[in-house]
């Protein structure tokens, strides 16, 4: 038995407008001048542009910085997530994020809230779309950081390419305003569901990386599966720590 | 610092003309069921893109999911979803309904 055929009018033009205005909108104003991240390092996820309805998740992510200068080395990053769907184009998260360094335990250092837009479907343009928009308060010092990236994504028969281009904006009493941007890119080979390969890139004022990243599904029964993502960014410049591991987990249900 | 923002700005210029799409494509019609696809094969023009329409009967959600054609797509209860897929290169490209594997599969055919 096969499917119905016929043909269908289809004229994007409409959000081909709202997306060039959202990325000129975005773009048009970069600065000359830009400092880092709160933490320093924009080695981190790079997100996909899909949104999932009726999805839900637990994550956990960790970065460990390994490095000659006692200034990056040993640093830990962690963040716990949770987040849900709120349609079939919104997804919210909220992060608890903490840190260990060699002179300092285990902290709570900072609490932030991501919203993940949808922005086309998937395979409905030679690109696919969405952007994403954080913002996050350091718990013990007056420190804010919002920030929003586009996210693009393009596939090549089974390779899969995406960018996300960010803008952030710091601010608070115990910080200089400042403004960064950062590009983080992912060139993933679909090999099989279990295990992909990639290779991932972090560009910004004060982080220069690259590294391979295995990523990888395991379905666990009905809609519930975990993902998971481990790897090892090299930094290229002074400034980026000599090796960035990153594990990240995701269970969904 | 300036390289950066050029870089950027490059790339968004080289984006805009990525977001054109051709206006027409074929769409094809499929029913989820008691947990199954109806028709469980779709045959479907080789490198070509086209539209899915799939119709969720029902009453609890699916997800339509193929990686083979890198798509994953969950569709509410007696609710219709589009999935757009392809250009493939002809072969056979199955699917199926991740929350009731057992009897939700279906394969996208491509000559």
């Amino acid at each position: 038995m096969t499917g119905r055929f016929c043909i269908s009018g289809h004229n994007p033009r409409k959000h081909s407008r709202l997306i060039t205005g959202l990325v000129g909108g975005l773009f048009i104003s970069l600065p000359g001048a830009v400092p880092l991240y709160a933490d320093g390092s924009i080695i981190d996820k790079v997100y996909h542009p899909y949104v999932q309805l009726l999805e839900k998740e637990i994550e956990y992510r960790l970065r460990y910085q390994d490095d000659d200068d006692p200034e990056l080395d040993d640093q830990q990053r962690h963040k716990l997530g949770l987040g849900q769907s709120l349609s079939d184009r919104v997804f919210a998260e909220i992060y608890l994020i903490g840190k260990n360094t060699p002179d300092s335990d285990f902290e709570l250092s900072a609490v932030e809230a991501e919203l993940k837009l949808q922005l086309t479907e998937q395979g409905e343009y030679n690109n696919d779309w969405g952007m994403l928009f954080e913002l996050e308060r350091e718990k013990d010092e007056n420190i804010w950081e919002a920030s929003t990236a586009l996210i693009a994504l393009h596939e090549w028969s089974r390779w899969i390419g995406t960018a996300n281009l960010s803008l952030a904006y710091e601010w608070g009493n115990d910080i200089d305003n400042e403004l960064e941007t950062g590009l983080a890119t992912q060139l993933r080979y679909r090999y099989s569901q279990a295990v992909e390969p990639a290779l991932e890139v972090y560009f910004s004022e004060d982080t220069q990386g690259l590294g391979p990243v295995l990523t990888g599904v395991q379905r666990l029964g009905g809609r519930r599966k975990l993902l998971w993502e481990f790897g090892v960014i090299l930094g290229l410049d002074n400034s980026t720590a000599d090796a960035s591991w990153k594990f990240n987990i995701e269970y969904e249900y | 610092m300036k390289g950066l923002n050029s870089l950027f700005l490059a790339a968004m210029m080289l984006a805009v003309p990525f977001l054109a799409q051709a206006e027409q494509m074929p769409e094809f019609h499929i029913i989820i069921k008691n947990h199954k696809f109806q028709p469980a094969e779709v045959v479907v023009p080789a490198n070509t893109k086209v539209k899915l329409i799939v119709e969720n009967q029902d009453a609890t959600p699916e997800e339509f999911e193929s990686h083979e054609m890198h798509r994953e797509k969950i569709i509410a209860g007696n609710k219709t979803a589009k999935i757009l897929i392809g250009p493939l290169k002809p072969g056979k490209y199955p699917f199926f309904g991740e929350f009731n594997q057992d009897t939700a599969q279906g394969m996208v055919i491509a000559e």
